[in-house]
């Protein structure tokens, strides 16, 4: 508790409020998270999850409400400054999002090698330390995505995500279409990697393994707002009939 | 009457999302062109699509104008034998070619292989977020994407069409000389007395302007494509026809200006 207290914010929604035409997806959403913290955002498909993790990293502006990453506003905030900020964070987006076009390593480093135009030698080795702390294996490096497997391919995405040492991790159903273990080992190169760089994590998962091995913190969107928000541990043991709902259509098993 | 009213609706509804469509695509090409003339500029990825589009180009864009010239010369000799006017096939091809053939064909091939391949390519990468993981990688979709494709095109179209107007009159002295019995000497004497500079500019004129219709179009339909497999597809098809039906008509235009 007095650690938290050190701890500052990095990242406060306020009323966050997000339409498409008439159709409301999110309102009134509030939360924060302090440095190093991880939370799951755990809901139906659907939801709005997604759409507040692109409210978050800048691809959709919400209609009202705020959301400050570092105690800076992003709303309304200009282009080029926004950018700036954005360069702290590092995401991986559900499907993986890798460039078809481009090499393994030249995946991973892309961020970097943008902002320092790094020579090929030593953007390769930055590659490669990266994916050797993924347990990935180095001849993938000058393959194209489509020709390494799914679950290669989201450990690229979280290498390129790291890739920098950004202070905010984002991910996107990390583990979804992966078989359990490959899920399990997904989960543990995501904490691995948050506790490695100190990064805090959001990571939107639909897994209740997942959310107990990565989450400091959960909170479940449901009906256009934050319904419940607590811990791993609480979100077994609450009564609240949203989040048993959701677990128990999640995993059935649970409630056998 | 309700079903006159759904009628009038759907026309409405229809006319409306058009209007919109026009609307988006002059915005877009605006924010576009805005990005070619803003650092950073991505050499290499322009280089890229010169080769792509400029280069591997060549043989779709040779074969179809070869073919054109050979077809004209032949109509044209069968036609103007009847008044006795064959010595002006010559003419008739180079003109033919130079004004309206070689850029058209040369801009319809581009829009068919370049323009379907930009939209897919665009699309494919805008269902499976890869665009959306460009700007959160810090780098800016328009200026990485779009612009070295606009860029590369309206370079390389003028380039294309000088090329295919050399070929496509080659394709016309070829029939005239071993089909048609023509003296060499004469036909080629009648081709460069009739070449006139503002048939070359005017043909620049329209390849430079089918070079950024096909960019712009290719890129605006698969930029703005949804609905996963389905999208990229509807983005190809829309980018091609519509690309097409553009040629067609601001070929017309641009020749009314320099020739109206």
């Amino acid at each position: 508790m007095n650690k938290n207290k050190t701890k500052k914010t990095i990242l406060d929604i306020k009323n966050l409020k997000k339409t498409f035409g008439n159709n409301v997806i999110l309102e009134n959403i509030n939360f924060s998270l302090l440095e190093g913290e991880s939370l799951a955002i755990i809901g139906a498909s659907g939801s709005g999850k997604s759409v507040l993790l692109k409210n978050i990293i800048g691809l959709l502006d919400p209609d009202s409400g705020s959301i400050k990453i570092n105690s800076t506003e992003m709303v309304n905030l200009p282009r080029r400054d926004k950018e700036n900020i954005l360069l702290q964070l590092g995401i991986t987006f559900q499907h993986g999002a890798l460039f078809d076009s481009l090499r393994i390593w030249e995946n991973i480093i892309f961020k970097v090698q943008n902002q320092q135009k790094i020579s090929k030698v030593n953007g390769r080795k930055l590659a490669l330390s990266i994916i050797e702390r993924l347990s990935l294996k180095p001849e993938i490096l000058d393959l194209f995505p489509s020709e390494i497997s799914g679950g290669m391919q989201k450990r690229v995405a979280i290498a390129r995500a790291i890739c920098g040492n950004p202070k905010i991790l984002l991910f996107d159903e990390p583990t979804s279409g992966l078989d359990p273990v490959t899920g399990s080992v997904i989960d543990k190169l995501i904490t691995s990697a948050v506790n490695t760089i100190g990064a805090t994590a959001i990571t939107i998962t639909h897994d209740m393994a997942s959310v107990s091995r990565i989450a400091d913190k959960v909170i479940l969107i449901d009906n256009k707002t934050v319904a419940w928000s607590g811990t791993p541990k609480e979100m077994m043991t609450s009564n609240n009939l949203r989040i048993k709902e959701f677990i128990k259509t999640i995993n059935p098993k649970l409630f056998a | 009457m309700k079903v006159i009213i759904n009628i009038v609706g759907s026309i409405g509804h229809k006319s409306l999302k058009f209007i919109a469509h026009i609307g988006n695509f002059f915005l877009f090409c605006l924010s576009a062109i805005s990005w070619i003339f803003r650092p950073p500029w991505y050499f290499k990825k322009i280089i890229f699509q010169v080769i792509d589009i400029g280069y591997f180009s060549l043989p779709v864009v040779g074969l179809t104008t070869f073919f054109s010239g050979m077809v004209l010369a032949l109509q044209t000799y069968n036609g103007f034998t009847e008044f006795n006017s064959e010595s002006t096939v010559a003419r008739v091809v180079l003109t033919s070619i130079t004004r309206e053939l070689g850029p058209v064909l040369t801009g319809l091939m581009v829009a068919g292989r370049i323009g379907a391949k930009m939209a897919a390519e665009i699309a494919t990468m805008r269902v499976t977020e890869q665009i959306d993981a460009l700007s959160t990688l810090g780098t800016r979709p328009m200026q990485y994407l779009i612009a070295p494709k606009i860029i590369a095109s309206v370079l390389c179209l003028p380039f294309l069409v000088f090329i295919g107007n050399t070929i496509g009159i080659l394709g016309g002295y070829t029939i005239a000389i071993f089909k048609l019995d023509f003296n060499p000497n004469l036909y080629l004497y009648a081709t460069i007395d009739n070449l006139q500079w503002i048939d070359l500019v005017q043909g620049s004129v329209k390849a430079a302007t089918f070079g950024l219709i096909i960019s712009m179009v290719s890129c605006y339909f698969g930029f703005n494509a949804s609905k996963g497999a389905e999208g990229v597809g509807y983005a190809t098809t829309a980018s091609v026809v519509v690309s097409s039906v553009m040629i067609l008509t601001s070929t017309y235009i641009i020749t009314a200006l320099f020739f109206g």
